[in-house]
């Protein structure tokens, strides 16, 4: 698929970037992104687990009232800097920084990466994905045994496998079905996508 | 070695395993866990742990009486002292079965092999609801049913799991089953479904793999911990009925309840088989046990498919003979005699669709590790290999099985084709 960003032109110039993403919300699909020549970065899972933090953390925060649009959340593994950035309601920005980065570098690079992401990203609103999906997409992120997650949903919840493979046909209350289901097989008290 | 082995017995020329007469097969954790599972999700966590309970309780009270009787153990600490090592033997954990002097009984363990094999696994990636150590359970019922003054069965339940993050798993038992206790397949009973053994191609290879193997296992036993780590996972010598009786009572209730998706639980059940034949067979095949038994792995089809067959004789599926192999096409496998059509038929009689899940499964996993597997390059089997093998790109197989022990043919065929 075509990247609707110059991803390229983007990253152009920024010392110690490994990789930039963003990241739809709250689908957590990648819109655009950029890795260095020579990365394993995998883009899908990348936007698949650190949309779910930002998610997370945006659940968290406003359980305490702390929660603000500008969040923005670093973390210092062993060998990158990650930070996640809000954009907007919609989009999310994940930059992967060398480990070695400076912190002060790091924060005014980040703010210029921005600055081009933003001046790409589409003025519109965002369709919501259906819920049966996002919440199948995250059951199979995170679930133990993806591989045979439809076929436990189906047995626990008497849904077809057909369907669940076509979840716009699911009615509400097989939706509803699906995400206690999701829930007890993740062990959550419910799901938040 | 255990001093239970001198029980053990081989059936020829079956390659079926006996223990004082109760069925036994050996299974990898990767599978106990996904089966366990499954009965779950099939009957729901808390009927699943009973269901599977009372499974391993009416193994281990004919398996017990035979053994108190040959070991000569009339007192109670004698006959819980040979459950506690009968268990660790297994690679079942070490349980501490306490008889109260009120009539309560009680077993504790910090490494039982489910608990522990499921937060090893999955402890990370999420938080366990509900107990796992149902067969330590049925354990802890059958050594009280034993024990007690007075007859009957008991239920047995788990308070607390090393797989819910307790420090230990505690398990009590509680006199009256208003189940009863059912009898389950024993040697007799195989010995009645038994068809003509005809063997297949490449027979005295694979037979010779395969009689390595049944030494090598017999030999095999719990560790300290009474956990049997080899081959890279966690093994368990295991009932043959507790798999089977289990695993068609699941399917039997899905089909009565929610007939619409029977379908999804018999193919969890077969995806049990791809699970066993990845994890257990691929290690096996890649260990340095293997390599000395057989000599280094070339990895092409037929050592491959051959080394499979050799790999579920060993350990006590029966036996599974190649009737025909042309690699990355086509493959079928027959056997004269299973656990699951035991089984099977001793509690419904024939059926009418094939219902050897577990062997239909593990054939079409033979065909994938053949020819999608670089052997050479000595992957390691994780769950994301898993994944790309068996759900990525698809599976490039189709099954099908003509004839099934289950339907009362005189053996199951099961065909593997490529797509």
């Amino acid at each position: 698929m075509t990247d609707p960003l110059p991803s390229s032109e983007v990253a152009a110039g920024i010392n110690g970037l490994r990789a930039y993403l963003v990241i739809t919300m709250p689908d957590c699909l990648p819109y655009s992104a950029w890795t260095r020549a020579g990365s394993d970065i995998s883009v899908e899972d990348s936007a698949g687990y650190f949309g779910d933090l930002v998610r997370a953390n945006r659940q968290g925060l406003k359980s305490v009232g702390a929660w603000s649009a500008d969040m923005q959340v670093t973390i210092e593994a062993s060998d990158t800097l990650v930070v996640l950035r809000e954009l907007n309601d919609h989009f999310v920005c994940c930059a992967m920084y060398d480990r070695n980065t400076a912190l002060g570098l790091l924060r005014l690079q980040l703010k210029s990466l921005v600055d081009r992401i933003m001046a790409g990203l589409p003025q519109l609103d965002v369709e919501e994905r259906p819920r049966a999906v996002r919440v199948i997409e995250f059951l199979e992120r995170y679930a133990p045994d993806p591989h045979a997650v439809l076929l436990r949903v189906s047995t626990r919840t008497g849904i077809p496998l057909a369907s669940l493979r076509d979840p716009l046909v699911l009615n509400p209350d097989q939706v509803r079905s699906l995400e206690e289901t999701a829930a007890r097989i993740l062990g959550l008290e419910h799901i938040n996508v | 070695m255990s001093r239970f082995s001198q029980f053990a017995t081989l059936l020829e020329p079956y390659d079926l395993t006996f223990l004082a007469g109760t069925p036994y097969v050996y299974h990898c954790h990767h599978f106990n866990l996904f089966h366990d599972q499954t009965i779950d999700d099939a009957v729901g966590e808390k009927a699943g742990f009973e269901l599977r309970a009372r499974a391993a309780r009416d193994a281990f009270v004919p398996l017990l009486q035979a053994l108190f009787e040959r070991l000569g153990a009339t007192t109670a600490a004698e006959k819980v002292d040979i459950a506690q090592d009968l268990f660790a033997s297994m690679g079942q954990g070490r349980l501490a079965i306490e008889l109260g002097p009120d009539g309560t009984v009680r077993g504790r363990g910090a490494h039982l092999h489910y608990g522990f094999a499921w937060r090893e696994k999955y402890g990370e990636r999420v938080k366990r609801a509900f107990p796992a150590d149902a067969v330590a359970a049925g354990l802890v019922a059958a050594v009280a049913e034993l024990t007690a003054q007075s007859a009957g069965p008991w239920t047995a339940s788990e308070t607390q799991c090393v797989g819910m993050r307790a420090p230990a798993c505690e398990i009590s038992g509680k006199q009256g089953d208003s189940h009863g206790r059912r009898r389950v397949a024993d040697q007799a009973a195989f010995e009645r479904y038994l068809g003509e053994s005809t063997g297949g191609l490449h027979e005295e290879t694979i037979s010779a793999i395969a009689d390595g193997l049944q030494g090598f296992v017999r030999g095999a036993s719990g560790d300290d911990r009474g956990l049997m780590q080899a081959f890279n996972v966690f093994v368990t010598q295991h009932f043959s009925s507790y798999y089977a009786d289990t695993g068609f009572a699941a399917v039997k209730l899905v089909e009565a309840v929610s007939p619409a998706v029977a379908g999804s639980c018999e193919e969890l059940l077969r995806e049990a088989g791809h699970v066993c034949v990845f994890n257990t067979f691929g290690n096996i095949l890649m260990s340095p046990e293997w390599e000395g038994m057989v000599g280094p792995l070339k990895g092409d089809a037929e050592e491959i498919v051959q080394g499979c067959a050799a790999i579920a004789r060993g350990l006590g599926f029966g036996r599974w003979a190649i009737a025909e192999h042309e690699p990355g096409k086509r493959l079928v496998l027959r056997t004269q005699s299973n656990y699951e059509a035991t089984s099977w038929l001793e509690r419904y009689g024939k059926a009418t669709h094939p219902r050897c899940y577990f062997m239909q499964g593990a054939a079409v996993a033979f065909m994938v590790l053949a020819t999608r597997v670089d052997w050479a390059e000595r992957p390691k089997l994780t769950q994301a290999y898993y994944d790309n093998l068996f759900r990525g790109k698809g599976l490039g197989f189709k099954m099908q099985s003509p004839r099934c022990l289950t339907m009362g043919d005189r053996e199951t065929e099961i065909v593997v084709e490529a797509v």
